[in-house]
């Protein structure tokens, strides 16, 4: 739906040149809701601006649902951004216009007759359960509403892509939630594809399928949400990770080990069934080992849970290497882990 | 002190005269001005018709005629006011040196009401596809009409004292009894009057053009 080939981003700031972007790659299939993450200036506002032409790359190839933005005329752009609705952190409501001229703005714009505008208006505040606010300013409205009215606007014209611009970082958590699960909504019913950018490890955790992590311009980690929370590769990504999972063991917990002269630990990653499963309890009846469990942590990604556990398995080492090679056989991840 | 060789007729006159000026002059000036400040804003090198070379030619020219104080201009312009109305003298010939002097003005201080509609308005009219005349319409325009009001109540009361001084070429208008009859002929009822007159004046313009601002800003 949405593919990025080698972009590259430079600007021209006076005589000095910022390189937001330095080589690119990135394929959002349909249906997809795509989160990427990163801290401020890792470029992540730049790439989500190139999907719909906001910016122009200095170098690359953007491929909008079959079609290379590069090489459109504007007129032609401006047909592809229709297909493209766009949510904004600070929602970039028209202060001067009611809730309902903020939601027709885009059909207005493309000269949809003044009847369709009235129907297809009504049912998108119902969608977004604004009815009530239709002739409100959006000065009269909380933030959420106002994230609401912006997803109304940016689906008026049916688009085949959402892109969301830290669409809930000006929100607290509990608004934060019901946007999320708006999003959620939008993308089940609707089919529409979502590409998110955020700072919040949390948002990718409750929507996203897919995430990439940015760093100075540059993707340094991509993957599925299970995957990358289960097992994040790179320093950056696991800090991310760990601000919603917990994967290192606290302090405490440590420093106890260090008193009873344990050095290495066996770190057991489960998922979906499995996390739920008794497998620690067949570990000590079938292979006769004594497991202990030092820390564990389960989380709900993807709506399966993921449950990372780190245990001290003390028996003979053949009956360890067969109980390893039975929790491999039942899917579940381990590695040994010094402590 | 209250001896005056004016008439209440000629009080009348003279406001009529003053509104004529500045409405007219306004009326002009405001079509001209903002048409200009609509064509510097858009078309600054960040700008969403971005042409330099006219905002590099017009904003000279703007700040060129800003600069040379009213007074000088209406008496320096006379062969084009003659050349246009076909006397220099009265008010409808002070009305040229007045939209000359009050169209810069207004593209002035209708940029600056343009240039407050924040980029996230424009980022969001780009992302629906909107023709950068469409953004002018429906965005820019509307998301900056408290300003524009506010800037052009600014203008109105620039232009009444402008007026004052277009008494000097026969202007007419309440500032042309001030002077002649408050000032030369030493009629303090006169002058007491007519500046008393001007002040409530201002006051209603400027309250009214609050007033409206507050109306259509919905903050």
């Amino acid at each position: 739906m949405i593919e990025l080939r080698n972009i590259h981003k430079t600007y021209q700031k006076r005589s000095k040149s910022i390189q937001a972007l330095k080589g690119i790659d990135l394929k959002v299939e349909q249906g997809d809701i795509f989160g990427v993450i990163g801290y401020s200036g890792a470029g992540k506002s730049t790439l989500v601006r190139l999907v719909n032409y906001l910016e122009q790359p200095t170098e690359g190839k953007i491929i909008v649902d079959g079609r290379s933005l590069t090489e459109q005329s504007s007129k032609a752009l401006r047909e592809i951004k229709k297909d493209i609705g766009m949510i904004f952190q600070h929602f970039n409501l028209l202060e001067s216009k009611t809730i309902y001229q903020n939601v027709a703005m885009p059909l207005i714009i493309s000269k949809v007759p003044k009847q369709d505008i009235k129907r297809r208006v009504t049912e998108l505040l119902e969608f977004v359960g604004l009815s009530d606010k239709v002739m409100s300013y959006p000065n009269e409205l909380s933030g959420g509403q106002k994230q609401r009215v912006g997803i109304a606007r940016a689906l008026a014209l049916n688009p085949k892509i959402l892109l969301c611009d830290e669409a809930t970082s000006a929100l607290d958590p509990q608004t934060t939630q019901s946007i999320l699960n708006l999003l959620k909504r939008i993308n089940r019913e609707y089919g529409i594809t979502i590409l998110l950018i955020t700072h919040e490890m949390s948002v990718i955790q409750s929507i996203c399928n897919r995430v990439a992590v940015m760093e100075n311009g540059k993707i340094i980690e991509e993957g599925t949400v299970l995957d990358v929370f289960g097992d994040p590769k790179h320093p950056t990504t696991q800090d991310f990770v760990q601000t919603v999972v917990r994967t290192d063991i606290p302090r405490n917990i440590k420093a106890n080990l260090d008193k009873s002269g344990i050095t290495t630990l066996t770190k057991l990653e489960m998922v979906g069934d499995h996390a739920t499963q008794p497998l620690l309890a067949l570990l000590i009846q079938k292979f006769n080992l004594t497991v202990s469990t030092v820390f564990t942590n389960m989380t709900e990604i993807q709506e399966t849970t993921l449950a990372i556990w780190y245990v001290d398995i003390q028996g003979e080492a053949k009956d360890k290497a067969a109980a390893l090679d039975f929790l491999d056989s039942q899917g579940v991840r381990y590695q040994e882990v010094s402590v | 002190m209250f001896e005056t060789n004016l008439t209440l007729e000629q009080f009348a006159e003279g406001i009529q005269d003053t509104l004529y000026m500045v409405g007219m002059s306004l009326l002009i000036g405001t079509l001209l001005g903002s048409m200009i400040g609509i064509v510097i804003v858009v078309t600054k090198k960040d700008g969403i018709i971005p042409i330099p070379i006219i905002y590099t030619l017009l904003n000279p020219i703007i700040n060129m005629v800003r600069s040379i104080p009213f007074i000088i201009l209406m008496v320096a312009i006379i062969p084009f006011t003659r050349m246009i109305i076909g006397t220099s003298i009265g008010t409808n010939a002070a009305i040229i040196p007045l939209i000359i002097y009050i169209t810069p003005f207004i593209a002035r201080l209708v940029e600056n009401s343009l240039l407050e509609v924040g980029p996230g308005i424009i980022e969001a009219a780009e992302s629906m596809g909107a023709t950068p005349l469409q953004m002018i319409r429906y965005f820019i325009l509307p998301e900056a009409f408290s300003s524009l009001i506010l800037s052009l109540t600014t203008a109105t009361i620039t232009l009444i004292g402008a007026t004052a001084m277009a008494g000097t070429v026969g202007g007419g208008g309440i500032g042309d009894i001030a002077i002649v009859y408050g000032y030369q002929r030493f009629d303090s009822f006169a002058m007491i009057s007519t500046v008393i007159l001007l002040v409530i004046i201002v006051q209603v313009i400027q309250s009214t053009g609050n007033r409206l601002a507050r109306i259509v800003r919905h903050r």
